[in-house]
């Protein structure tokens, strides 16, 4: 109770620098709280990549429809495969000139999938890095004549989420540093205003842990408020903007906001309040040691 | 109650603060560390507010060796030492009550204690009718009457004062003297800093004179011209 009074009071007689570290957490954990949408949503379209990045098992020409089943049971049973999905010769055929569109559609006229195309099974690998055992294993399986792997593609998706998501992360470091330091300049004031009442504690004998509290109570405030602020701001703000983007990009889905609420929410007020502690006890420590 | 064995203090800049320095007082006494600028009486009392470790030897205080004591126990040692500052160092912006109800505060005293023991203490002290003023509202020795009764709310064994004289005229530290006399007579052990002969002089106590940091006087009921001038 006398921590949580003292810095209420603390935090009021510096109303002016309170209100502007509030204001500076709320922009750091902001910016915090956008690269981690960011990073959330890279991810989620890497995903979205990766999963239209499959394998392609050609299967032999003379397969029956037994061999068939069989390789699609094998190819199944095989490590790091998410999915394997058999695909006919006539599906496949369809599949083609469906891609090709109606304009070219009399070219094919008299044609039918078996007489130049290869029934197949396309596979969704699990992990996108271990895609080439993966197109080993299912070259040896009987009645597979060939394998097509997008490896290169796969590849270069897995390295650019990769980079923007170690961007991301140094970014998000950058301002918790920030961050720190904003609030440890904040509470140092607050010490420096209440030195000679902590000296006299020392000497009638407080503990460190007591003289400390009021302290960490008052970074702590300061972040909480600052990461409310950055909360109502993303929470209004991330729909609005999801909205504008997939007007231009429908071709990937992104998360709602309601999908995220709870880790970047969670996040944020967890990081105010870790950023709080962490500053005001750097802000304290020197004064400690009478 | 209290006992110096060979105590040696060095400090950061090789100045040397006390040397092989040796002595014991018991429960109850009155002791006067007198002693030119410089020669080691501040070292004294850091020592026994657990300040400052020794370099050398070893500084009992209520039972407790100070030299082996760990940081986070140090806070005990203290709230069974009071101390008494020159310059009072009272918090402008606390009542008389307030300044003296704070040392019980932070020490985690229950509420009903405070209320019981602030008003006895004021009283004692001679402060009855000045609760509910700010320190800039006293006079230098009603100030030194609040920071001795913040020194003793929490009944500490021990009352180190630190030239508690100091900044008062001659009329107002014969008041605080015998203030602090009364104290004593209560059963407090008083070590009293001080520059000022004439108290030393009438008071006739145990006396400890410090030269150079080495103890060169401890006399029972002793003076302070004697040496100190010499």
């Amino acid at each position: 109770m006398y921590s949580l009074k003292t810095a209420f009071s603390s935090l009021g007689r510096n109303a002016v620098m309170t209100v502007a570290s509030i204001v500076t957490i709320a922009c750091c954990l902001f910016l915090f709280g956008v690269f981690l949408l960011f990073a959330f949503n890279i991810n989620y379209i890497g995903e979205q990549i990766s999963s239209q990045c499959e394998l392609q098992a050609f299967i032999d020409d003379a397969a029956t429809p037994a061999d068939e089943e069989r390789i699609l049971k094998e190819i199944s049973a095989l490590p790091n495969v998410k999915s394997a999905e058999f695909e006919s010769k006539e599906q496949a055929f369809e599949n083609y000139k469906a891609q090709l569109g109606m304009e070219y559609s009399e070219s094919f006229e008299g044609m039918s999938g078996s007489d130049i195309l290869r029934s197949s099974v396309k596979i969704v690998p699990d992990d996108l890095t271990l895609v080439k055992q993966t197109e080993l294993a299912a070259k040896s399986v009987r009645g597979v004549a060939r394998v097509v792997n997008r490896e290169d593609i796969i590849l270069k998706v897995v390295s650019a989420t990769d980079i923007i998501k170690f961007g991301s992360l140094i970014a998000m470091l950058i301002l918790l540093i920030t961050a720190v330091f904003i609030i440890q300049n904040t509470i140092k004031l607050s010490v420096h205003a209440r030195e000679e009442e902590i000296h006299i504690m020392k000497f009638v004998g407080a503990t460190d842990g007591f003289i400390r509290r009021p302290f960490v109570l008052e970074g702590v405030i300061v972040g909480v408020i600052g990461a409310s602020i950055a909360i109502v701001i993303i929470a209004f703000g991330y729909n609005m903007a999801v909205g504008g983007v997939t007007e231009f990009l429908d071709v990937f889905k992104l998360y709602s906001f309601s999908q995220l609420a709870l880790p970047v929410s969670g996040g944020l007020m967890l990081f105010g309040i870790i950023m709080g502690s962490l500053g005001s006890r750097s802000a304290i420590r020197r004064h400690l040691k009478v | 109650m209290i006992e110096f064995r060979d105590v040696t203090v060095i400090y950061d800049n090789d100045i040397i603060g006390l040397e092989n320095v040796s002595f014991k007082i018991e429960k109850g006494e009155f002791v006067f560390l007198v002693g030119k600028t410089g020669a080691g009486k501040s070292s004294a009392i850091k020592l026994l507010t657990g300040e400052i470790k020794p370099y050398a030897g070893d500084v009992i205080v209520n039972g407790i060796t100070v030299n082996t004591l760990k940081n986070k126990k140090l806070p005990y040692l203290r709230r069974s030492v009071g101390v008494v500052f020159q310059d009072f160092r009272l918090l402008p912006n606390k009542t008389v009550y307030e300044n003296v109800a704070f040392a019980m505060e932070v020490v985690r005293a229950r509420k009903k204690d405070i209320r019981r023991k602030v008003p006895t203490i004021l009283s004692l002290v001679g402060l009855s009718g000045r609760a509910k003023n700010y320190p800039n509202e006293l006079s230098g020795g009603e100030q030194q009457r609040v920071c001795i009764a913040r020194a003793l709310v929490n009944s500490p064994a021990i009352v180190i004062a630190d030239e508690p004289t100091g900044n008062l005229d001659a009329e107002t530290a014969d008041e605080i003297m015998k203030l602090l006399m009364e104290i004593n007579r209560m059963g407090t052990t008083i070590v009293m800093v001080t520059h000022s002969e004439k108290i030393v002089n009438d008071a006739r106590r145990r006396v400890i004179q410090l030269e150079s940091g080495v103890v060169v006087r401890d006399e029972m009921e002793g003076g302070y011209a004697l040496d100190v001038l010499a």
